[in-house]
């Protein structure tokens, strides 16, 4: 392992579809191998690693499994064959709140975050503050979840997350939450996050952030992994995708 | 494998505790008379059942106020923790999407919830005792292993179904159904000692029923059940629990798709 936060070697995923109850295929997507009558390879034969401290981006076009691949590694998803080893601690961000019980407090919304994360009941009365406080929550600590706004309960989220402070995180297209304040305070917990050398897998559309903030970069398309490598290097093939004309997709 | 979970999934107890907690907080803090209905919801179901059974139908059982709370309180037991733990893993999908951890946690925190509410319930037939100035016999000893039984079954079916349930939802509705046809055929309102001796054995089939008429007879008639009746029950009961982890644990990641 050593040096490698993250390994997978030869992963594939099928998921089945019923067509008869989802939407109809383009001609494209029938003349695509991947999908047969009522599969989807959604991935095929994906290796590569992430190093320790690395922040590593991975695009690729809206349903091409991007999601899947952050849920196999975080142990959510089995994959059909291949392996994922993960060295440390790992907290996936993949949808921020909806893990959370609207129900629920603030309060008591972190400790069952925390609980399920394996933190121990003393650990996690010690974060609860801290939390609140980064979240800009500590009025509402008291306050049911379904009263909360939006943006509110993704701060609560992505601050819970980050205040565990675990190894690696997986992040999915969750950057930007809040308003413009929480904005640049989460930006910069991000960076320190970086800087104390733990493992980022980020997953966005947005190829600006790819570019800047990654060290390295992964575009998956057709199930493939279709270039890794620098991250510029990778956001050209990936903007290359939509330029090529339809024909030549294959 | 399976040691090896079920180590996993006891190392995570604290989680189990902190989702019956949040459970009972939702449901107690949703309500105004929050734990008070813990006592009324069988004080009333009692109120109602005993009115029409020594009234209407004219019941002839020995001690019968406490016979019928009893019954009333073990089967809601049953039918909350089983209820509450098929949908327990619909209900969180949200997290069971979001992060790993052994999903087992979910159907067994249901049961666990009905069992403090249970808890609670014994209360009001501790109260019962006092007030029918009943002194229990010595064979009331084995009732906490009559409920850990009943705890056990509760869990068996709950983690069985409740994995199943995620592709077939029709199962919650039947399990209504079932639970509402089960309340008659269960020695819960009646006793089984005045039916024909084949009724009465087709009827004992139900491990429910097998538990339900061993706590009467030692809590109230101071009679210990017989060892076959004692070594089906655990058989079946256990058969089950065995038969829910393997489905659960076969299905569970199949299962996190279809959410």
């Amino acid at each position: 392992m050593s040096d490698n936060a993250i390994e997978v070697r030869s992963l594939c995923k099928t998921f089945k579809i019923d067509y008869n109850k989802s939407v109809s295929h383009t001609a494209e997507e029938l003349n695509d191998k991947r999908y047969s009558s009522d599969k989807i390879e959604v991935l095929n034969d994906i290796s590569f690693e992430v190093k320790k401290g690395e922040m590593f981006g991975i695009v690729g076009r809206n349903g091409i499994g991007k999601t899947t691949l952050l849920r196999i590694i975080a142990g959510i998803y089995k994959p059909d064959s291949g392996t994922v080893k993960v060295d440390g601690s790992l907290i996936p961000l993949l949808s921020l709140g909806t893990g959370f019980d609207i129900e629920l407090d603030a309060k008591d919304n972190i400790i069952m975050y925390g609980k399920i994360l394996g933190f121990s009941d003393k650990e996690i009365q010690q974060k609860i503050l801290e939390i609140l406080r980064f979240a800009e929550l500590e009025k509402f600590a008291n306050v049911k979840l379904k009263k909360f706004s939006t943006g509110m309960v993704m701060r609560l989220a992505f601050t819970t997350a980050m205040q565990i402070d675990p190894d690696i995180i997986l992040v999915d297209e969750i950057l930007g939450v809040g308003d413009v304040a929480f904005q640049k305070k989460s930006y910069d917990a991000f960076m320190s996050f970086r800087q104390k050398k733990k493992t980022i897998v980020y997953v966005s559309q947005d190829v600006n952030s790819i570019n800047t903030l990654c060290n390295r970069a992964m575009l998956l398309n057709k199930g493939r992994i279709e270039s890794i490598g620098s991250p510029s290097k990778v956001v050209n093939d990936y903007l290359g995708i939509f330029e090529k004309p339809k024909e030549s997709i294959k | 494998m399976a040691h090896e979970t079920i180590s996993q999934i006891w190392k995570r107890r604290s989680l189990i505790r902190t989702f019956a907690i949040n459970d009972l907080v939702i449901r107690y803090k949703s309500s105004g008379l929050g734990v008070v209905w813990s006592l009324l919801e069988p004080l009333l179901m009692f109120g109602v059942l005993y009115v029409i059974f020594t009234n209407v139908f004219k019941s002839t059982v020995e001690n019968y106020p406490l016979y019928l709370l009893l019954g009333i309180i073990m089967w809601s037991f049953f039918s909350r923790a089983t209820t509450m733990g098929i949908g327990s893993i619909i209900g969180r999908a949200g997290i069971i999407k979001q992060i790993y951890f052994p999903r087992e946690i979910l159907p067994i925190s249901s049961c666990v919830t009905a069992l403090v509410m249970m808890g609670i319930e014994f209360g009001v037939f501790f109260a019962f005792v006092v007030v029918f100035q009943f002194l229990p016999p010595i064979s009331i000893l084995i009732l906490p292993g009559l409920l850990f039984l009943l705890f056990c079954l509760s869990v068996g079916i709950s983690l069985f179904l409740s994995v199943l349930n995620v592709k077939f939802r029709d199962i919650q509705s039947v399990w209504g159904v079932v639970m509402y046809a089960g309340f008659f055929i269960s020695p819960v309102i009646y006793s089984l000692d005045t039916f024909p001796e084949e009724l009465r054995r087709f009827l004992l089939i139900n491990p429910v029923a097998q538990i339900l008429e061993m706590a009467h007879n030692s809590v109230l008639y101071g009679t210990l059940p017989s060892l076959s009746s004692v070594a089906y029950t655990v058989g079946v009961t256990f058969g089950i629990l065995i038969l829910g982890y393997f489905t659960f644990r076969h299905y569970q990641f199949k299962m996190v798709e279809e959410l």
